[in-house]
């Protein structure tokens, strides 16, 4: 059970708490805004919807952000999530191609 | 899982616990009272002078007589389908000063508020009878400590405290999972009272939490909504509203309407029956007038459908154009409300238990008293953990300062709580009529017991403190049944007695919560007598005075 020193995972309290805290937040963002993307009702209500879909997401990400081995790690996994989302959140506001 | 994430979370979970405690204490005790708010006004509300009650068939005349006389109530105009003693008037409205011009009734602004309310009823030969409302500010304030968790005013400022409590809280509820998880099945089912009491504060703890975890996940999601909602709309405003974010809310683009005099308001059974038409099962309640001079003139019909859920205490609701009856937006209208119009409203319903009727708020009411006990034990499981044994018959080691400080804390602030709660509440009937500024007196004496418990905590230490203070907060809230009983029993009081059974029941809910209080106070005497010398709570001198040595 004892682990030598070099493996075990370093806390890190700080990096891995604001990477939960401020990526967790921006990745919250952008799933709020892709869900915006696939919603086609009232306006008025999609974009309350679209607010509310960021705090899960946010949460869950700072709640898991301590599973992580390092600061390093989850600021890099997390960055990188960013990217895919807001990616994938460009790509979906492109404007549509002209119809023939 | 790995033993070393499990280590890193039971520190989050410790740290998270024990910074966010006894805030969270505060917002659930009051919280739980919140869900029976409307019983609390009409508990401490005195009944009307006089009757103002108006028939309905007369709410045309009485809507009419009340906007020739006032013309800013056209801004916000309220008419109730239901009176009671707490409400008694067919009509009622706010003014906001320096928003309205010169218009409105009466001189004198002197008083500090902007805004000011009124009701009217008609007289038997058909004048307009007016009075200023002033409704006890005790539920509110009540709903003020809960959104900012004891703090006395909900601005930006304490919002954000609040946000920073409520990702902590869900930080607390995931960690505690997560540590708990390998031994779930063993300690789930598991309570061991006996010798060892960190063994049963911990079953005790787990237990509350597991239980209640769906009831813990809703209300940390939303609160951390409720705090930061501004900022996130914001963001998204920016980002994919492309700054259109208000006009939404406004209804889009509708064309403004022709200009229309206020004779031609359609009357409210009307309204109701073009309601009734598209939502049969939906129960109105209050109609809501707004901008009826104005070029987007709205009514909001207020009320509930028992077969669907509601966006607020007030209900949900339908917005009619005033004029015409036209149907503007029904997408919050219980029994008609599409996907995700109804997915919307069920968090707010989640939050609010605005569904199921008197049994959820019920359900609600002892969910939110267990949360406040979950955070209370959680408080005391840190103290017991901390605990250095006396080893041998010697003589004790005085505890940690940090535990002595902790324990202090937790019983100065829990009771406090409770006890200034209750002492507002008694001392807005006694004072009712009496004093100039109630609301302000309610403020005063809610925190005059709480600081002074926690200081008398701080004084005497934990151990003597906590019976000392439990059976004070009995006795605050016994005056509430006490206090009704004086009012039957000796008019010379000059009290009023409360005929309603919503009233009734808040003296019961009092008087099982003093017994309860005082069980807390007699249990906590017992253990300041047996409890072991190293603990913080027994009376030795050891573990007093708080701020001492170490």
């Amino acid at each position: 059970m004892p682990r030598i020193d070099a493996a075990r995972p370093r806390q890190d309290w700080w990096a891995k708490s604001s990477a939960g805290l401020l990526l967790g937040f921006s990745l919250g963002i952008a799933s709020g805004c892709l869900l915006l993307e696939v919603l086609h009702g009232s306006i008025a209500i999609d974009a309350q919807l679209a607010m509310w879909a960021v705090v899960p997401v946010w949460m869950t990400v700072f709640c898991t952000c301590y599973l992580f081995r390092t600061g390093r790690r989850a600021w890099l996994a997390l960055g990188g999530l960013n990217l895919l989302a807001y990616g994938a959140l460009f790509v979906a506001r492109l404007p549509p191609p002209l119809q023939g | 899982m790995r033993a070393d994430i499990l280590r890193t979370y039971k520190i989050v979970h410790t740290w998270a616990g024990i910074v966010s405690g006894l805030a969270l204490f505060i917002a659930f005790y009051a919280g739980a009272l919140t869900v029976f708010k409307e019983p609390i006004a009409r508990w401490v509300t005195p009944p009307a002078a006089a009757p103002l009650a108006t028939a309905m068939e007369r709410a045309p005349e009485l809507i009419q007589a009340v906007l020739a006389a006032h013309p800013a109530a056209a801004n916000d105009l309220l008419l109730h389908l239901q009176t009671n003693e707490q409400n008694p008037a067919r009509v009622s409205w706010t003014e906001r000063a320096g928003k309205n011009g010169a218009g409105g009734g009466g001189g004198g602004h002197g008083a500090a508020t902007t805004e000011r309310r009124f009701r009217a009823g008609l007289n038997d030969d058909g004048s307009l009878r007016v009075e200023p409302v002033a409704p006890s500010a005790l539920p509110d304030f009540l709903d003020t400590l809960h959104r900012v968790v004891g703090l006395p005013d909900d601005n930006d400022g304490n919002r954000a405290v609040m946000g920073v409590i409520a990702c902590l809280y869900s930080l607390a509820l995931v960690s505690g999972v997560i540590v708990l998880l390998p031994s779930l099945v063993k300690d789930f089912f598991a309570l061991r009272f006996g010798k060892n009491l960190k063994r049963m504060w911990l079953d005790v703890h787990n237990v509350l939490g597991i239980m209640s975890l769906p009831f813990h996940i809703v209300m940390a999601l939303t609160a951390v909504v409720f705090a930061f909602h501004d900022g996130i709309f914001e963001v998204q405003d920016r980002l994919v509203h492309g700054g259109r974010l208000e006009s939404y809310w406004r209804g889009g683009t509708a064309p403004a309407a022709p200009a229309r005099a206020l004779a031609d308001l359609m009357a409210p059974a009307q309204l109701l029956a073009s309601v009734a038409n598209i939502a049969p099962a939906f129960e109105p309640r209050t109609l809501q007038f707004g901008q009826l001079r104005g070029p987007r003139p709205s009514v909001r019909v207020w009320g509930f459908d028992p077969q669907d859920i509601a966006r607020s205490s007030r209900g949900g609701f339908v917005s009619l154009d005033p004029y015409t009856g036209k149907v503007q937006s029904a997408d919050l209208l219980p029994g008609r409300q599409p996907a995700a119009a109804a997915t919307l409203t069920s968090f707010f319903a989640l939050h609010f238990a605005t569904f199921g009727g008197a049994a959820v708020r019920w359900i609600y009411f002892a969910l939110g008293l267990v949360g406040a006990f979950l955070f209370y034990s959680g408080n005391l499981l840190w103290v017991e953990s901390r605990r250095k044994t006396a080893r041998g018959a010697a003589h004790a080691p005085a505890q940690k300062r940090s535990a002595r400080l902790l324990a202090a804390l937790t019983v100065g602030v829990c009771t406090g709580c409770i006890g200034g709660i209750s002492f507002t509440m008694v001392m807005g009937r006694w004072l009712s009529g009496h004093v100039q500024d109630l609301p302000a007196w309610h403020v005063g004496a809610y925190y005059l017991v709480f600081f002074s418990a926690v200081g008398w905590a701080f004084a005497r230490g934990a151990a003597r403190a906590g019976p000392e203070l439990f059976h004070a907060a009995a006795l605050f809230t016994a005056l509430i049944p006490l206090t009704s009983l004086c009012a039957v029993l000796v008019p010379a009081t000059r009290l009023w007695a409360s005929s309603s059974g919503a009233a009734l029941g808040v003296d019961v809910v009092a008087l099982l919560g003093a017994l309860v209080l005082m069980l807390f106070g007699q249990a906590a005497a017992r253990r300041a007598r047996t409890a072991p010398t190293d603990s913080v709570w027994h009376a030795a001198s050891a573990q007093n005075p708080v701020l001492a040595g170490r």
